[in-house]
């Protein structure tokens, strides 16, 4: 990659002329088990497969095309695991893993296109299709109640990358430092897309009177 | 844009902001006393409102499969499609501005016109097709009045 992951784009005056050690990533292991042995994707695929799918489910808002989305990422890792370089260091926090940023700046690729070609090709969006659902299928019933809660509806009026910001916080959990590496962006930008996110969906809230 | 809620600058109520909600994610939450009484209670409802969605067994199996026979092909050193690699490319083309006009033949067209697709009109011109029906429909064709 070009730029660190984890945001920073330069090297601390200390790190000068001497190579990056990874302490703290916690999919360290894994992924040199996997550059080795790429049978061994598997322990990363499992245990990054339901955020994937969860982050396509939320930007393509259709079960269908997030698990194309998913399928895609996976393979796209998996075919371009030996590029992958650590990067995390122990001030990145603990627990700080780059190959999840990695994975997920994949996902936002993949999700990007997928829009890309919805917009050439426009397809029924998931809250439509839902209503359409039969009404004596209990779990479908359940996913309608999920995912037409205001919530969800009021995350989803948002734009872009606030929109992007909030569900890797709220959802993924996902420090401020993780999110600016997928989204590309320096971490005070990223503290302010929050911010205003948060503030937009208050304002949804309130008028949704919820 | 509007003043933080300490009368401070936005980008310091922002940061206080991602401060609790470092905490909050944390199972932690800090003095909330800095944050608006409404951003927290949407914070808190974010957190706990918004679902969680799982890919289904069916499908999980099968791409685990997929690439189990993804990974035995990179393991016999078999070349294989690098997706993101081309959208990356595609991406560069589009902030280049590849949709750049092209000389085909003295006349200026798209590039969404290739060259092999020129290549391919201009011999189909002189190589008329052997089906009877469309050498009928082209003989009608030249005769009609312009």
């Amino acid at each position: 990659m070009a730029r660190p992951a984890l945001g920073r784009t330069t090297a601390r005056p200390e790190e000068v002329g001497r190579p990056r050690i990874a302490h703290l990533d916690r999919d360290r292991s894994l992924v040199t088990a996997a550059q080795a042995d790429p049978a061994r994707f598997e322990s990363l695929y499992r245990k990054y497969v339901a955020q994937v799918f969860n982050y396509a489910v939320y930007e393509l808002r259709d079960h269908h095309e997030a698990e194309d989305a998913t399928e895609r990422t996976f393979l796209s890792a998996l075919t371009n695991l030996h590029r992958f370089e650590e990067r995390a260091r122990p001030d990145d926090g603990e627990g700080a893993s780059t190959f999840r940023v990695w994975l997920f700046q994949i996902a936002r690729n993949v999700v990007a296109e997928r829009r890309r070609a919805r917009r050439r090709r426009p397809e029924t969006p998931l809250e439509t299709a839902l209503e359409a659902a039969d009404p004596h299928d209990l779990e479908h019933a359940a996913v309608v109640r999920d995912e037409a809660s205001a919530a969800w509806r009021a995350v989803g009026r948002l734009d872009g990358d606030r929109r992007r910001a909030v569900v890797l916080r709220f959802v993924h959990e996902m420090s401020t430092a993780e999110i600016a590496g997928i989204l590309d962006r320096s971490e005070g930008a990223v503290r302010v897309l929050l911010h205003r996110a948060l503030r937009s969906v208050a304002g949804d809230l309130r008028r949704d009177g919820r | 844009m509007r003043p933080g809620v300490l009368g401070g600058e936005p980008d310091i109520e922002a940061l206080i902001v991602d401060r609790y909600l470092e905490s909050l994610l944390a199972r932690r939450p800090t003095d909330p006393s800095g944050v608006a009484a409404d951003l927290r209670a949407t914070a808190q409802r974010l957190t706990a409102e918004l679902p969680r969605h799982h890919p289904s067994f069916r499908f999980e199996e099968a791409l685990a499969a997929r690439l189990a026979a993804v990974a035995g092909r990179i393991e016999a050193g078999e070349l294989v499609d690098l997706p993101i690699a081309l959208d990356a490319r595609e991406r560069a083309d589009e902030r280049a501005g590849l949709a750049r006009p092209v000389v085909i033949g003295g006349v200026i067209t798209s590039a969404a016109l290739s060259i092999a697709g020129a290549a391919f009109v201009a011999w189909r011109r002189s190589h008329p097709p052997l089906a009877p029906m469309s050498r009928a429909v082209r003989a009608v064709a030249r005769m009609r009045p312009v």
